[in-house]
């Protein structure tokens, strides 16, 4: 799969590259500010303080995908962990849980996530904390879904007749069945929170500097781009890249595992 | 349907004060808090601000407050905004937010369910592949870029629309902004339309309203449209709320005075009034979005009506 190639391309040269570039994502080269893409050693050129950008991009890349990845797997964990309990209670505790999750999606996302952001300072731990405790919605609703399914086929209630306890079977026979659509789920909720983490970036509530991230070098491409586009294109790009590769993969992985 | 309208009523008010409680007890965690300016007020001033506004009273009797304020249609004083009320803020922000959040969604539903009947007309050819593909670059298109790129091809390269600003709702202002909003939402509603209209073709009435040869136009408007357009129906209002809050991201990059731009300054300032009244407006219009979809869910197909 093309996608699945260039994500991993993305992915490793984030990892790898910088690690032999001659240039630190904080290092200002004083005889190069803002110049264009191939001058003076810098493949990509550099920022509006002399920064190289290939680098900053890298390792923006790198803090993005840290991120998102992070918030997502807190995401799977609570999600998974919600719809399989109410699947498998069934009953007023599966109706109560499943309001719970209709009451949540009335929330104002983004001004929550905000709040999240405002309450909890400017760590990245607690943004991606804070972000996968919002995100977890669909997957309740997706697990839930397929463990209800489960619960009543032959496998399960043999297993459930020769007294295995419930522990088990969740463990044993719900989960390893799950474990494909959620794959899937995680797969498509990575870009939506890449977006969010960009987002909150660039209104300044994200990543600090100098540390930076895809939502930080977009932001700073934009406020300058009428000076140097290059700036803008190139994170924007790579974010791009990223979120396309991403949404494929997923939503190939769904319609594999959901049907 | 009186029946359905009000169980959600019954719903949404335990809903919306749990999302009061929530925004109310998270706003007052947060570190800092509305009258720490730059410069230090003097301590007598600031005590008599805070006692003036209430806010030394225990925690849950201003809860208490602001809710049987807010029953009476009061969203209480801007903090940071002096002289100003929340109440005017929202009515100042709300209707550019509105028009914004509108007329995306105006546009999305067009140009997706325009690009599903294409793509759902010439089934496995190269365009609906295509269009497929470019249905999903569009959804992950972040408007965070594609608003900077728009600008700087429209407005700064081409010069033909305005950058940023509001300009009292001219429409030259609005078409950067309503586009980048509305794009990612279009793709979706692209993809939606065609995978349902697909699946309504394949079914008895439409085969015989083709056996009968009917057009193939015809058949997709007047027979296989209306059913298809179910799960639209349910994508519109959550999609609506997205765009809505979505609008935050758009009215920050092209300066546009929305209510999207008071939450955020109300939310680095901590003017509690200021945040709690837009994110229950929010949460509010969002439960009414969801209410509307259900009863055209309805409309559309009168068998889940009872």
């Amino acid at each position: 799969m093309k996608a699945a190639r260039i994500l991993i391309a993305i992915v490793a040269l984030a990892l790898f590259l910088p690690l032999i570039l001659p240039w630190s994502y904080a290092a200002i080269d004083w005889n190069h500010v803002r110049s264009p893409p191939f001058s003076g050693g810098h493949v990509f050129g550099t920022d509006s303080v002399g920064r190289d950008l290939l680098t900053r991009t890298l390792v923006g890349t790198r803090v993005t995908l840290a991120v998102a990845v992070s918030a997502a797997l807190v995401a799977l964990v609570i999600g998974t962990a919600w719809g399989a309990i109410a699947g498998w209670a069934g009953g007023k505790t599966d109706e109560i849980m499943m309001r719970i999750v209709d009451a949540l999606y009335a929330l104002p996302f983004m001004f929550v996530v905000i709040l999240l952001m405002v309450v909890f300072g400017r760590s990245i731990l607690l943004v991606f904390l804070g972000i996968g405790a919002v995100e977890w919605l669909t997957m309740a609703r997706v697990v839930r879904g397929q463990v209800l399914q489960l619960r009543h086929r032959s496998f399960v209630i043999a297993a459930q007749a020769a007294g295995a306890p419930p522990t088990a079977i969740l463990r044993r026979h719900i989960l390893p069945n799950v474990a494909g659509v959620a794959l899937a789920y995680l797969m498509l909720t990575v870009p939506q929170v890449v977006m969010v983490e960009s987002f909150l970036s660039f209104l300044g509530l994200g990543v600090q500097e100098p540390l930076t991230s895809l939502g930080i070098l977009v932001k700073e491409g934009a406020d300058d781009m009428d000076m140097a586009p290059f700036a803008l294109l190139l994170p924007g790009g790579v974010l791009v890249s990223a979120l396309v590769c991403m949404t494929l993969i997923g939503e190939k992985l769904r319609d594999r595992y959901s049907r | 349907m009186a029946g359905l309208i009000l169980r959600r009523l019954a719903t949404a008010i335990p809903t919306l004060l749990a999302v009061i409680l929530l925004s109310f007890l998270l706003m007052r965690f947060a570190p800092g808090g509305p009258f720490d300016g730059e410069r230090p007020l003097d301590p007598a001033t600031r005590d008599a601000l805070i006692a003036s506004y209430g806010l030394d009273k225990p925690i849950l009797e201003q809860f208490w407050l602001y809710v049987s304020r807010l029953v009476q249609g009061d969203f209480g004083p801007s903090l940071v905004y002096r002289d100003f009320t929340v109440t005017d803020l929202v009515a100042k922000g709300l209707p550019i937010s509105l028009t914004l959040g509108g007329l995306a969604l105006m546009l999305a539903l067009t140009l997706g369910i325009g690009l599903g009947i294409v793509s759902a007309l010439r089934p496995d050819s190269r365009t609906s592949s295509v269009l497929g593909i470019s249905s999903t670059i569009l959804t992950a298109l972040p408007s965070f870029v594609t608003a900077p790129l728009l600008v700087l091809v429209f407005g700064l390269t081409l010069g033909w629309l305005p950058v940023s600003g509001w300009n009292d709702g001219a429409t030259l202002n609005l078409i950067l902004p309503v586009i980048a909003l509305a794009l990612p939402y279009a793709g979706a509603i692209a993809k939606l339309t065609a995978a349902s209209l697909a699946s309504v073709l394949l079914e008895d009435h439409v085969r015989t309203a083709r056996a009968r040869g009917l057009a193939p136009v015809l058949y997709l408007l007047r027979h296989a449209l209306r059913p298809a357009l179910m799960p639209i129906a349910s994508y519109a209002a959550p999609a609506a709320a997205g765009l809505l809050t979505g609008a935050v991201v758009i009215e920050t990059i092209f300066a546009l005075p929305g209510i999207g731009r008071y939450f955020v300054q109300g939310a680095l300032n901590r003017d509690y009034p200021l945040v709690l009244g837009v994110v229950t407006l929010y949460a509010a219009l969002i439960i009414l979005f969801n209410l509307i979809a259900d009863l055209i869910y309805g409309w559309l197909d009168p068998r889940v009506r009872g």
